[in-house]
């Protein structure tokens, strides 16, 4: 019995980098919808070929308001995911760590989280009037609470007994925050940036919907409310485009910050 | 969204009905079917009218009414076979469907005219003291508006030729909304805004702000229209020719209840209240609330033809509205008579 070795069963379950796919299906998805405009299945009122969607595009580059959109977005939605990110961290952390503020924070979060943010727009105007701060505090409410809530869970999720080995050592407390439970926390806290990353991204429509004069958020809507749909889908793309680039700049904080696992 | 039944499957019911040996009127009603998109506004009620009192129906067709909440969604429902026949105002949205072939303008709907305050031009209190007091001064201002090519925008657009100010020197701000817009008077942030009658008398009587005059009385317009597809037009123009038979005639007692005047001052007409009634109960709002902004209605669905190229070369001439949309391809003359102001050529 012992000279037949026991066959390793183990494998799948383990995605690896393959690094074509997406390009190939990305670029299928775009010839069936120029097929499908070109062939006339669908009418171009409804869905407008990528080339009208290109040359949209194109017209706003040439016309240098581009970055100007892209400027003003890209401001609201530093400061906004930066503001709300910051509180959230320290009230997700005081839920993860003190008993009272838990008990005090975790009600107020579930009563606050799901109001639509868009149905507070004419307090906030009301507050912050229709500058910078109104806007900046739309995306930053709908960052807070998902941060929050992803803080203080990561900070749950951190072995327990890896916490009580370091007590057992006389690890002081600030270390043992900065040494266990900060790192333990790190990858939970990560995960949830990538939503409120993509959150603030949502959120920036319903802000520049206060009065904003450019932004990507304001071109849509105006393209939205004159049906030119073309410019519509030229606006979609650069948010998803800007998706994008966060998604792969957060990829590129984790690999970093989480070298040592 | 209800479809109507296919000709065939309703030959077939016809045939079953028959079979089953149903009361002969069963059949003898048969009539066609149309669908019209509106919105819940006082400025639909010659529709509401005209299917209460079933115009309509004395026309040969059965009418669903498809309530819609914004007047962007009214062309949009025509453009997808969503509704037969559509009334709303006119916005840059709307030519920018109808010139890519998708609708055609057939009679009018409501109209900006002198003596109906339909639309204010407010300013804040903080801004009249600044010296904000005529209409000439908009110039430099910021002024709130729903969205840009907004029925408000256009109206804008009409005050700066008349009263010689440049637009692009007044700020626009679009707020999307009309809380937003409330909020943003109330708070300061804006200097002006264009405001529904009801919301101009709300921030009136709560003392944030002044009317300075009425979109009417300074530039009347063909604010609204009656609309189908070219489709429809083309293979079915015995309905269209029904509908706006019926339509007619609600616009006409529309205009007869409630667009009556002596030396000026509004009168009650015939069968005023009735009419009140069924247009408050299409809008769902009190009788009282809506006889405070009933627009004027021509009462033969004529539309001034020179003001709707004048909209179109105005969103042109802001670059809203593609070069190519031309007025008169988007506008069916032929179902009513006597449209006035048409151009020549």
């Amino acid at each position: 019995m012992s000279d037949s070795p026991i066959r390793f069963r183990g494998g799948g379950f383990a995605p690896r980098p393959k690094r074509g796919a997406a390009v190939i299906a990305f670029a299928a998805a775009l010839g069936l919808w120029a097929a499908a405009g070109r062939f006339g299945w669908v009418s171009p009122i409804f869905l407008p070929p990528p080339d009208a969607v290109a040359a949209a595009f194109w017209d706003l580059a040439r016309g240098g308001l581009l970055w100007r959109h892209i400027g003003e977005s890209l401001y609201r939605i530093v400061w906004g995911w930066g503001l709300g990110t910051f509180l959230g961290l320290a009230a997700g952390f005081a839920m993860g760590i003190w008993s009272y503020s838990r008990a005090i924070g975790v009600p107020f979060v579930s009563a606050l989280f799901p109001i639509p943010k868009i149905s507070l727009l004419p307090l906030l105007i009301l507050w912050l009037g229709i500058g910078e701060a109104s806007k900046v505090a739309t995306i930053a409410l709908g960052v807070f609470f998902p941060t929050a809530i992803a803080t203080y869970a990561a900070i749950d999720a951190v072995p327990r007994n890896l916490i009580r080995m370091g007590q057992s050592f006389d690890l002081p407390p600030h270390a043992v925050l900065r040494k266990i439970v900060l790192p333990g926390a790190l990858p939970g806290i990560l995960a949830g940036f990538r939503i409120t990353a993509s959150i603030a991204l949502i959120l920036l429509v319903s802000a520049e919907m206060i009065g904003a004069e450019y932004g990507i958020g304001a071109f849509i809507l105006q393209a939205g409310n004159l049906m030119l749909t073309d410019q519509l889908l030229a606006g979609v793309a650069m948010l998803s485009a800007l998706g994008l680039a966060i998604g792969t700049g957060l990829t590129r904080l984790e690999k970093y910050l989480l070298r040592w696992r | 969204m209800k479809k109507s039944i296919p000709v065939a499957r309703r030959a077939l019911l016809a045939g079953a009905a028959a079979a089953l040996a149903l009361p002969a009127p069963a059949l003898a009603q048969a009539r066609a079917r149309a669908s019209v998109g509106v919105l819940r506004l006082s400025s639909s009620g010659p529709v509401f009218i005209a299917h209460e009192r079933g115009y309509f129906r004395e026309a040969g067709l059965d009418v669903e009414l498809k309530f819609f909440t914004a007047a962007q969604q009214v062309p949009v429902a025509v453009t997808s076979n969503d509704a037969d026949f559509g009334v709303t105002g006119l916005t840059a949205a709307f030519f920018n469907l109808a010139g890519r072939g998708a609708l055609k303008i057939v009679a009018a709907q409501s109209r900006e005219e002198p003596g109906y305050n339909l639309v204010a031009y407010m300013v804040t209190n903080a801004a009249h003291e600044r010296g904000f007091r005529s209409l000439r001064d908009f110039a430099g201002k910021r002024v709130g508006i729903t969205t840009t090519g907004s029925t408000f925008h256009y109206s804008l657009g009409l005050l700066a030729r008349k009263q010689g100010f440049d637009l692009a020197s007044v700020t626009l701000v679009p707020l999307q909304t009309l809380p937003n817009m409330q909020a943003a008077f109330r708070g300061g942030q804006v200097d002006a805004i264009l405001a529904p009658v009801t919301l101009a008398r709300a921030l009136e009587a709560d003392g944030s702000g002044r009317v300075l005059g009425w979109v009417g009385d300074e530039t009347p317009w063909q604010l609204g229209a009656l609309f189908t597809s070219p489709r429809a037009i083309e293979r079915n123009r015995a309905t269209v020719e029904r509908f706006v038979r019926g339509y007619v005639r609600g616009a006409a007692d529309f205009h007869a209840a409630f667009n009556a005047r002596d030396r000026g001052r509004p009168v009650q007409g015939p069968a005023y209240r009735e009419n009140l009634e069924i247009v408050a109960r299409a809008v769902q709002q009190t009788p009282e609330l809506v006889s405070v902004g009933l627009p004027y209605v021509d009462p033969e669905g004529r539309l001034d033809v020179g003001d709707i190229h004048n909209q179109i070369a105005f969103w042109q001439s802001l670059n809203l509205v593609g070069r190519e949309v031309s007025g008169r391809e988007i506008v069916d003359l032929s179902f009513v008579r006597g449209h006035t102001n048409v151009p020549r050529g």
